[in-house]
Protein backbone atom coordinates (compact mmCIF):
# COMPACT_ATOMS: atom_id res chain seq x y z
CA UNK A 1 0.00 0.00 0.00
CA UNK A 2 1.55 3.67 -1.29
CA UNK A 3 2.28 5.35 2.12
CA UNK A 4 2.87 9.33 1.48
CA UNK A 5 6.09 10.62 3.76
CA UNK A 6 6.60 13.41 5.53
CA UNK A 7 9.63 13.47 7.61
CA UNK A 8 12.79 11.56 8.85
CA UNK A 9 14.14 11.78 12.28
CA UNK A 10 16.53 10.27 14.20
CA UNK A 11 15.72 7.13 16.24
CA UNK A 12 15.81 9.09 19.62
CA UNK A 13 13.30 11.67 18.76
CA UNK A 14 10.41 11.67 20.64
CA UNK A 15 8.16 11.04 17.59
CA UNK A 16 5.60 12.58 19.39
CA UNK A 17 2.43 13.74 16.61
CA UNK A 18 -0.25 14.71 19.21
CA UNK A 19 -2.90 17.11 17.86
CA UNK A 20 -1.73 16.71 13.97
CA UNK A 21 -2.76 14.65 11.16
CA UNK A 22 -1.65 13.81 7.72
CA UNK A 23 -2.76 14.68 4.38
CA UNK A 24 -5.78 13.83 2.43
CA UNK A 25 -9.63 13.74 3.31
CA UNK A 26 -10.63 12.76 5.49
CA UNK A 27 -7.31 13.58 7.27
CA UNK A 28 -4.96 10.26 7.23
CA UNK A 29 -3.32 8.87 10.34
CA UNK A 30 0.22 9.84 11.08
CA UNK A 31 2.78 6.58 12.09
CA UNK A 32 6.63 5.93 12.52
CA UNK A 33 8.65 3.77 10.87
CA UNK A 34 11.92 2.67 12.37
CA UNK A 35 15.50 1.11 10.84
CA UNK A 36 18.10 0.85 12.80
CA UNK A 37 18.85 4.81 13.83
CA UNK A 38 16.44 6.48 11.74
CA UNK A 39 12.65 7.26 11.61
CA UNK A 40 10.21 8.04 8.67
CA UNK A 41 7.29 10.02 9.28
CA UNK A 42 4.32 8.65 7.33
CA UNK A 43 0.73 7.59 6.67
CA UNK A 44 -1.09 5.99 3.70
CA UNK A 45 -1.72 7.89 0.92
CA UNK A 46 -4.56 9.52 0.21
CA UNK A 47 -5.75 8.35 -3.52
CA UNK A 48 -5.30 11.52 -5.03
CA UNK A 49 -3.58 13.93 -3.62
CA UNK A 50 -3.29 18.21 -5.33
CA UNK A 51 -1.45 20.74 -3.73
CA UNK A 52 -4.38 22.00 -2.29
CA UNK A 53 -4.04 24.93 1.22
CA UNK A 54 -5.33 21.57 3.36
CA UNK A 55 -2.84 19.48 2.37
CA UNK A 56 0.20 21.41 2.27
CA UNK A 57 -1.30 23.29 5.91
CA UNK A 58 -1.18 19.34 6.81
CA UNK A 59 2.29 18.51 5.60
CA UNK A 60 3.79 21.49 7.26
CA UNK A 61 1.98 20.98 10.71
CA UNK A 62 3.72 17.20 11.28
CA UNK A 63 6.99 19.25 10.37
CA UNK A 64 6.22 21.96 13.03
CA UNK A 65 5.11 19.08 15.65
CA UNK A 66 8.24 17.33 15.05
CA UNK A 67 10.47 20.36 14.88
CA UNK A 68 9.18 21.54 18.11
CA UNK A 69 11.19 18.05 19.99
CA UNK A 70 13.80 17.85 18.04
CA UNK A 71 15.77 17.89 14.27
CA UNK A 72 13.61 17.27 11.52
CA UNK A 73 14.79 16.57 7.85
CA UNK A 74 11.42 17.39 5.96
CA UNK A 75 10.48 15.90 2.66
CA UNK A 76 9.31 18.33 0.31
CA UNK A 77 6.04 18.20 -0.50
CA UNK A 78 4.08 15.31 -2.33
CA UNK A 79 6.38 12.21 -1.76
CA UNK A 80 4.85 8.75 -1.94
CA UNK A 81 6.51 5.74 -1.28
CA UNK A 82 5.38 2.28 -3.20
CA UNK A 83 4.69 0.76 0.22
CA UNK A 84 6.83 0.63 3.73
CA UNK A 85 9.24 -1.19 2.37
CA UNK A 86 10.39 1.26 0.01
CA UNK A 87 10.28 3.60 2.69
CA UNK A 88 12.98 1.20 4.84
CA UNK A 89 15.41 0.49 1.86
CA UNK A 90 15.86 4.26 2.21
CA UNK A 91 16.53 4.34 5.44
CA UNK A 92 18.86 1.91 5.07
CA UNK A 93 20.86 2.92 1.65
CA UNK A 94 21.12 6.68 2.95
CA UNK A 95 21.22 6.49 6.50
CA UNK A 96 25.24 8.07 6.60
CA UNK A 97 23.42 10.81 4.38
CA UNK A 98 20.57 11.33 7.00
CA UNK A 99 22.77 10.86 9.74
CA UNK A 100 25.13 13.34 9.15
CA UNK A 101 22.36 15.99 7.72
CA UNK A 102 20.49 15.80 10.99
CA UNK A 103 23.86 15.92 13.01
CA UNK A 104 24.61 19.14 11.08
CA UNK A 105 21.39 20.90 10.99
CA UNK A 106 20.95 20.25 14.94
CA UNK A 107 19.94 23.33 17.09
CA UNK A 108 19.17 25.06 14.06
CA UNK A 109 16.12 26.44 12.50
CA UNK A 110 14.97 28.17 9.09
CA UNK A 111 13.62 31.88 8.64
CA UNK A 112 12.01 32.87 5.53
CA UNK A 113 12.24 36.47 5.02
CA UNK A 114 10.16 38.04 1.97
CA UNK A 115 10.69 41.78 1.57
CA UNK A 116 8.91 44.26 -0.82
CA UNK A 117 8.12 47.51 -1.35
CA UNK A 118 5.07 49.36 -2.47
CA UNK A 119 5.09 50.04 -6.22
CA UNK A 120 3.81 53.65 -6.43
CA UNK A 121 6.59 54.59 -3.59
CA UNK A 122 9.10 53.17 -5.72
CA UNK A 123 8.26 55.31 -8.53
CA UNK A 124 7.64 58.17 -6.91
CA UNK A 125 11.14 57.95 -5.98
CA UNK A 126 12.30 57.23 -9.28
CA UNK A 127 10.80 60.01 -10.13
CA UNK A 128 12.20 62.18 -8.29
CA UNK A 129 15.67 61.19 -8.36
CA UNK A 130 15.79 60.54 -11.99
CA UNK A 131 15.67 63.71 -14.05
CA UNK A 132 15.69 61.85 -17.24
CA UNK A 133 12.60 59.73 -16.15
CA UNK A 134 11.08 63.12 -14.46
CA UNK A 135 11.33 64.62 -18.11
CA UNK A 136 9.55 62.44 -20.00
CA UNK A 137 7.16 61.84 -17.75
CA UNK A 138 6.11 65.65 -17.96
CA UNK A 139 6.22 65.73 -21.51
CA UNK A 140 3.73 62.95 -21.40
CA UNK A 141 1.58 64.25 -18.65
CA UNK A 142 1.67 67.39 -21.42
CA UNK A 143 0.81 65.89 -24.23
CA UNK A 144 4.29 66.02 -26.19
CA UNK A 145 6.81 63.62 -27.00
CA UNK A 146 5.07 61.31 -28.84
CA UNK A 147 4.24 57.99 -28.87
CA UNK A 148 7.02 56.49 -28.30
CA UNK A 149 7.80 58.27 -25.25
CA UNK A 150 5.47 55.90 -23.09
CA UNK A 151 7.31 53.12 -24.33
CA UNK A 152 10.61 54.51 -23.57
CA UNK A 153 9.70 56.01 -19.91
CA UNK A 154 8.28 52.70 -19.43
CA UNK A 155 11.70 50.42 -20.35
CA UNK A 156 13.81 53.30 -18.30
CA UNK A 157 11.52 53.00 -15.26
CA UNK A 158 11.83 48.96 -15.86
CA UNK A 159 15.36 49.29 -15.78
CA UNK A 160 15.98 51.36 -12.88
CA UNK A 161 13.46 48.76 -10.38
CA UNK A 162 15.43 45.78 -11.29
CA UNK A 163 18.33 47.87 -10.28
CA UNK A 164 16.39 49.14 -6.97
CA UNK A 165 15.31 46.23 -6.27
CA UNK A 166 18.51 43.80 -6.40
CA UNK A 167 19.86 46.89 -4.45
CA UNK A 168 17.36 46.70 -1.87
CA UNK A 169 18.00 42.80 -1.52
CA UNK A 170 21.50 43.19 -1.00
CA UNK A 171 21.20 45.67 1.80
CA UNK A 172 18.96 43.53 3.70
CA UNK A 173 20.60 40.39 3.50
CA UNK A 174 24.02 41.98 3.98
CA UNK A 175 22.55 43.14 7.43
CA UNK A 176 21.37 39.97 8.47
CA UNK A 177 23.77 37.45 6.86
CA UNK A 178 26.06 37.79 10.14
CA UNK A 179 23.28 36.07 12.28
CA UNK A 180 22.87 33.37 10.11
CA UNK A 181 24.83 30.22 9.10
CA UNK A 182 23.73 29.81 5.37
CA UNK A 183 21.58 31.69 3.44
CA UNK A 184 19.60 30.82 0.49
CA UNK A 185 17.47 32.68 -1.80
CA UNK A 186 14.66 32.59 -4.01
CA UNK A 187 13.66 34.42 -7.11
CA UNK A 188 11.65 36.95 -5.68
CA UNK A 189 8.09 37.56 -7.11
CA UNK A 190 5.11 40.62 -7.72
CA UNK A 191 6.55 43.65 -5.98
CA UNK A 192 8.76 41.70 -3.83
CA UNK A 193 13.00 42.38 -3.94
CA UNK A 194 13.37 39.61 -1.72
CA UNK A 195 12.93 35.91 -0.65
CA UNK A 196 15.61 34.19 1.48
CA UNK A 197 16.04 31.80 3.79
CA UNK A 198 18.30 31.66 6.43
CA UNK A 199 19.18 28.74 8.85
CA UNK A 200 20.00 30.42 12.19
CA UNK A 201 21.02 28.60 15.84
CA UNK A 202 18.28 28.72 18.03
CA UNK A 203 20.25 31.24 20.28
CA UNK A 204 20.07 33.55 17.21
CA UNK A 205 16.66 33.73 16.61
CA UNK A 206 15.90 36.49 19.21
CA UNK A 207 18.18 38.26 17.47
CA UNK A 208 17.56 37.78 13.92
CA UNK A 209 13.90 38.81 15.13
CA UNK A 210 14.98 42.06 16.54
CA UNK A 211 17.51 42.88 13.52
CA UNK A 212 14.31 41.89 11.08
CA UNK A 213 12.21 44.29 13.40
CA UNK A 214 14.34 47.32 13.59
CA UNK A 215 15.13 47.27 9.48
CA UNK A 216 11.20 47.42 9.19
CA UNK A 217 10.70 50.19 11.29
CA UNK A 218 13.68 52.02 9.47
CA UNK A 219 12.27 50.97 5.94
CA UNK A 220 9.31 52.87 6.70
CA UNK A 221 5.42 51.94 5.64
CA UNK A 222 6.17 51.85 2.11
CA UNK A 223 8.38 48.68 2.89
CA UNK A 224 6.77 45.22 3.42
CA UNK A 225 8.61 42.54 5.52
CA UNK A 226 7.12 39.60 6.18
CA UNK A 227 9.59 37.47 8.59
CA UNK A 228 8.61 33.50 8.92
CA UNK A 229 9.92 30.78 11.38
CA UNK A 230 10.79 28.92 12.83
CA UNK A 231 10.83 26.72 9.97
CA UNK A 232 11.86 23.30 9.49
CA UNK A 233 15.24 23.31 7.45
CA UNK A 234 13.41 22.84 4.04
CA UNK A 235 16.57 24.94 2.03
CA UNK A 236 19.02 22.91 3.66
CA UNK A 237 18.47 19.51 4.39
CA UNK B 1 6.78 43.29 10.03
CA UNK B 2 4.72 39.80 10.61
CA UNK B 3 6.42 37.17 12.14
CA UNK B 4 5.27 33.40 12.98
CA UNK B 5 5.66 30.23 11.88
CA UNK B 6 4.14 28.09 8.74
CA UNK B 7 0.19 28.38 10.04
CA UNK B 8 -1.99 28.57 7.70
CA UNK B 9 -2.40 31.85 7.65
CA UNK B 10 1.37 32.16 6.73
CA UNK B 11 1.32 29.32 4.55
CA UNK B 12 1.88 31.68 1.65
CA UNK B 13 4.72 33.17 2.17
CA UNK B 14 6.31 29.69 2.56
CA UNK B 15 4.44 27.45 -0.18
CA UNK B 16 7.48 27.62 -2.40
CA UNK B 17 9.77 25.83 0.34
CA UNK B 18 7.26 23.23 0.92
CA UNK B 19 7.42 22.56 -2.87
CA UNK B 20 10.77 23.25 -4.59
CA UNK B 21 12.85 22.81 -1.14
CA UNK B 22 12.53 20.18 1.01
CA UNK B 23 14.47 16.70 1.36
CA UNK B 24 14.04 14.54 -2.24
CA UNK B 25 14.27 11.26 -2.57
CA UNK B 26 14.17 10.14 -5.91
CA UNK B 27 13.43 6.67 -5.95
CA UNK B 28 9.60 8.24 -4.42
CA UNK B 29 7.10 9.04 -6.52
CA UNK B 30 6.16 12.90 -6.78
CA UNK B 31 2.30 13.03 -6.79
CA UNK B 32 1.44 14.93 -10.16
CA UNK B 33 0.80 18.82 -8.80
CA UNK B 34 -1.60 19.75 -10.90
CA UNK B 35 -2.26 23.20 -9.71
CA UNK B 36 0.97 23.97 -9.09
CA UNK B 37 0.78 27.20 -11.31
CA UNK B 38 -1.50 28.63 -9.95
CA UNK B 39 0.56 28.90 -6.36
CA UNK B 40 3.72 30.09 -8.68
CA UNK B 41 2.56 32.50 -11.17
CA UNK B 42 3.91 35.05 -9.89
CA UNK B 43 7.52 34.06 -10.49
CA UNK B 44 6.91 33.89 -14.12
CA UNK B 45 5.75 37.80 -14.53
CA UNK B 46 8.13 38.87 -17.29
CA UNK B 47 9.47 42.24 -16.35
CA UNK B 48 10.95 43.24 -19.71
CA UNK B 49 7.95 43.35 -22.20
CA UNK B 50 5.87 46.17 -23.92
CA UNK B 51 2.98 45.44 -21.67
CA UNK B 52 4.97 46.20 -18.42
CA UNK B 53 6.48 49.27 -20.02
CA UNK B 54 3.38 50.79 -20.66
CA UNK B 55 2.01 49.88 -17.40
CA UNK B 56 4.82 51.39 -15.82
CA UNK B 57 4.31 54.46 -17.75
CA UNK B 58 0.95 54.77 -17.24
CA UNK B 59 1.57 54.33 -13.71
CA UNK B 60 4.28 57.40 -13.93
CA UNK B 61 1.82 59.65 -15.57
CA UNK B 62 -1.04 59.19 -12.62
CA UNK B 63 1.59 59.71 -9.56
CA UNK B 64 0.91 63.27 -8.44
CA UNK B 65 5.05 64.33 -7.22
CA UNK B 66 3.54 67.16 -5.12
CA UNK B 67 1.15 64.85 -2.79
CA UNK B 68 3.51 66.48 -0.23
CA UNK B 69 4.51 62.63 1.35
CA UNK B 70 8.34 62.61 3.43
CA UNK B 71 10.68 61.88 1.43
CA UNK B 72 12.10 58.28 2.64
CA UNK B 73 15.54 58.07 4.39
CA UNK B 74 18.03 56.64 2.10
CA UNK B 75 18.52 53.38 2.15
CA UNK B 76 22.01 53.19 2.68
CA UNK B 77 21.89 55.22 5.58
CA UNK B 78 19.07 53.15 6.84
CA UNK B 79 21.12 49.94 6.33
CA UNK B 80 23.90 51.60 7.98
CA UNK B 81 22.33 52.66 10.99
CA UNK B 82 20.69 48.85 11.70
CA UNK B 83 24.15 47.19 11.49
CA UNK B 84 25.30 49.59 13.70
CA UNK B 85 22.80 49.88 15.97
CA UNK B 86 22.59 45.78 15.75
CA UNK B 87 26.69 45.64 17.24
CA UNK B 88 25.26 47.71 20.33
CA UNK B 89 22.22 45.50 21.22
CA UNK B 90 18.61 45.43 21.38
CA UNK B 91 16.48 48.65 21.23
CA UNK B 92 13.70 49.50 22.67
CA UNK B 93 10.43 47.36 23.06
CA UNK B 94 6.94 48.70 22.08
CA UNK B 95 6.22 48.70 18.18
CA UNK B 96 6.21 52.22 16.77
CA UNK B 97 2.96 53.33 14.93
CA UNK B 98 4.84 52.15 11.53
CA UNK B 99 5.20 49.13 12.35
CA UNK B 100 1.92 48.80 13.56
CA UNK B 101 0.45 49.92 10.19
CA UNK B 102 3.14 47.81 8.45
CA UNK B 103 1.50 44.44 10.29
CA UNK B 104 -1.90 45.72 9.32
CA UNK B 105 -0.99 46.08 5.55
CA UNK B 106 0.51 42.37 6.35
CA UNK B 107 -2.46 40.83 7.55
CA UNK B 108 -4.65 42.43 4.69
CA UNK B 109 -2.13 41.20 1.98
CA UNK B 110 -2.25 37.83 3.66
CA UNK B 111 -6.07 37.87 4.09
CA UNK B 112 -5.54 38.59 0.18
CA UNK B 113 -3.68 35.95 -0.08
CA UNK B 114 -5.89 33.68 0.98
CA UNK B 115 -8.33 34.82 -1.30
CA UNK B 116 -5.66 34.96 -4.45
CA UNK B 117 -5.01 31.14 -3.53
CA UNK B 118 -8.55 30.42 -4.06
CA UNK B 119 -9.06 32.01 -7.62
CA UNK B 120 -8.10 30.70 -10.62
CA UNK B 121 -4.93 31.74 -12.04
CA UNK B 122 -6.12 33.93 -14.51
CA UNK B 123 -7.49 36.63 -12.23
CA UNK B 124 -4.50 36.68 -10.08
CA UNK B 125 -2.72 39.13 -12.82
CA UNK B 126 -2.76 42.74 -10.99
CA UNK B 127 -5.14 44.93 -13.16
CA UNK B 128 -2.96 45.61 -15.83
CA UNK B 129 -3.93 49.39 -17.68
CA UNK B 130 -7.18 50.47 -18.68
CA UNK B 131 -7.30 51.70 -22.37
CA UNK B 132 -9.36 55.05 -22.80
CA UNK B 133 -10.14 53.97 -26.00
Amino acid sequence: MPVYVYSIVSRSHPQSLDGVQGVGDPPSALRTLTVDKLSAVISDAPEELRPKRRDLAAHQAVQERLMADGTVLPLQFGFIADDEDAVRTVLEERADEFAERLQALKDCVEYHLKAGQDEEAMLRQILLESDQARRMNEEIKAGRGGPDMPLALGELVAKEIEARKDRLAALVTEALRGLAREESTVKPSGDDFLSVSFLVDRDQEERLRTVVQELAEKLGEDFNLRLRGPLPAYSFV
Amino acid sequence: MATGGGGTGNLYDIVELLLDRGLVIDVFARVSLVGLEILKVDARIVVASVDTYLRFAEACNRLDLESGRKAPAKLTDVVGEITEGGARGKTKGALSGVAESVADALKASAEEAEERHREPAVKRERPVRHRKD
